[in-house]
């Protein structure tokens, strides 16, 4: 589930769950440059795959950020 | 004493006794008086009523041949001329549910009482919910007795004239009409009850009922992602431009399937967001990447980070969807996706 508004989805119950930028652009942002934005859009992509990967108990917020994928629970 | 009603029972292939799902397509026909749980029918019945016979058919025969099956079970009716028709229950089962929702209205234009029993998610209630009256089931056919009892005595009552209450008194799934009512106590005295009672940890019972959301376990991870199928699916509304399958901005009970083979970006030109619920401006001028992103993945998989993306991608607008809805629309995808054995969806949502 890749939302911008993991609020949501963390008390509903899904499991696997990673943060978009905005609502009317989940995966990616039209005010950066062209580069940047296909950099944040495989930023996301990968944290989902990422979760997609990883283990989970229970509803999990994945953020997508410079380094490896970070997982924090509900 | 009065004659018992005459009772029609429709059953489907399975409980009717014909066979299993290799049976699925046997057409409409007729058993003689009661059959299989149609005895438990019998025995709720008492000495009010008589199964004079089970009108039977295949789940797939009916809800795909529906005119025929329709015909076929209409014309029963018109020679058994019963006084009550009793359809299911269905529980769980979603075609046998919209058949006995069917078999209801059909014996209902013929002026014949008819109650069936499903459980309130079923396909036959989410499409026929305000026209037909079904007791309100779980999903385990170890109900089948308690089910047809309840069938059996809220038709009778219903035969008798007599008024229903509230679904929830009644035991019968609601039907979306509401009726004024006069309480005893104002709004707002009933309000201050409720919040009292919660306050101090009493029970108390909303007038409204939110639906509750299941608990669902997480599915084990994906071992090997560089192997992997991937499927994506959106609820933001994206369609081929001009919306050729008319999907709605809000409370959408429908998905499409759009091909993905040979695409690898949804372009600006042959793509747009019909969703009402946010600014689609970005996404139609832009880039409707941004709401499922099909070049990043198609990227990805190129490099390898994936093996591949699955040839179909699932649309639907999630802007007030019902729960009910979604929760149908969510298993029939999940159903394909599992059949196809894909490893992993990416669901983009707003």
């Amino acid at each position: 589930m890749m939302t911008a508004m993991p609020a949501i989805p963390l008390s509903v119950g899904a499991n696997r769950i990673v943060r978009g930028v905005r609502v009317p652009h989940v995966c990616g942002d039209p005010a950066l440059s062209e580069d940047r934005d296909r950099e944040l859009s495989e930023r996301i992509v990968r944290t989902a795959l990422g979760a997609l990967a990883t283990r989970v108990t229970e509803p999990t917020l994945f953020e997508p950020s410079q380094s490896a994928p970070q997982a924090v629970t509900a | 004493m009065t004659n018992p009603i005459r009772v029609v029972h429709y059953l489907n292939q399975f409980f009717g006794g014909i066979g299993a799902e290799e049976q699925a397509y046997a057409p409409v026909q007729l058993k003689d008086g009661a059959v299989g749980p149609g005895r438990a029918l019998q025995a709720a019945l008492g000495d009010e009523g008589t199964v004079v016979g089970t009108i039977v058919s295949g789940d797939n025969y009916f809800t795909e041949e529906t005119e025929s099956a329709k015909a076929a079970a209409g014309e029963l009716l018109d020679r058994l001329k019963p006084d009550v028709v009793i359809a299911g229950p269905a529980f769980d089962a979603g075609r046998y549910g919209l058949a006995c929702a069917e078999v209801c209205r059909l014996a209902q234009d013929r002026g014949v009482t008819a109650v069936t029993g499903m459980f309130a998610d079923n396909a036959g209630v989410l499409t026929y919910r305000s026209e037909i009256l079904a007791v309100s089931t779980g999903i385990d056919a170890s109900e089948m007795a308690p089910s047809l009892q309840k069938m059996a005595r809220l038709a009778i009552k219903v035969l008798n004239g007599e008024e229903l209450g509230p679904a929830s008194v009644e035991g019968y799934v609601p039907r979306g009409a509401r009726r004024p009512v006069a309480h005893g106590q104002l709004g707002y005295e009933r309000a201050l009850d409720m919040l009292t009672a919660r306050i101090a940890g009493k029970p108390y019972e909303s007038e409204m009922l939110i639906s509750n959301y299941d608990i669902v376990p997480p599915a084990a991870p994906i071992s090997d992602a560089d192997d992997s199928l991937i499927a994506l699916v959106s609820s933001g509304g994206l369609v081929p431009r001009g919306n050729p399958d008319r999907l709605v901005g809000a409370r959408s009970e429908h998905f499409y399937r759009y091909p993905l083979d040979g695409v690898d970006s949804l372009s600006v030109e042959d793509w747009e967001s019909v969703h009402g619920g946010f600014g689609t401006l970005i996404l139609n001028t832009k880039d409707p990447n941004y709401a499922m992103p099909l070049r990043t993945v198609r990227s990805l998989e190129t490099r390898g980070a994936i093996k591949s993306v699955y040839p179909t991608f699932f649309s639907t607008t999630g802007n007030g969807t019902a729960v009910s809805s979604a929760r149908r629309m969510g298993g029939e995808i999940a159903a394909e996706l599992s059949e196809n054995h894909v490893d992993g969806v990416l669901l983009v949502a707003t």
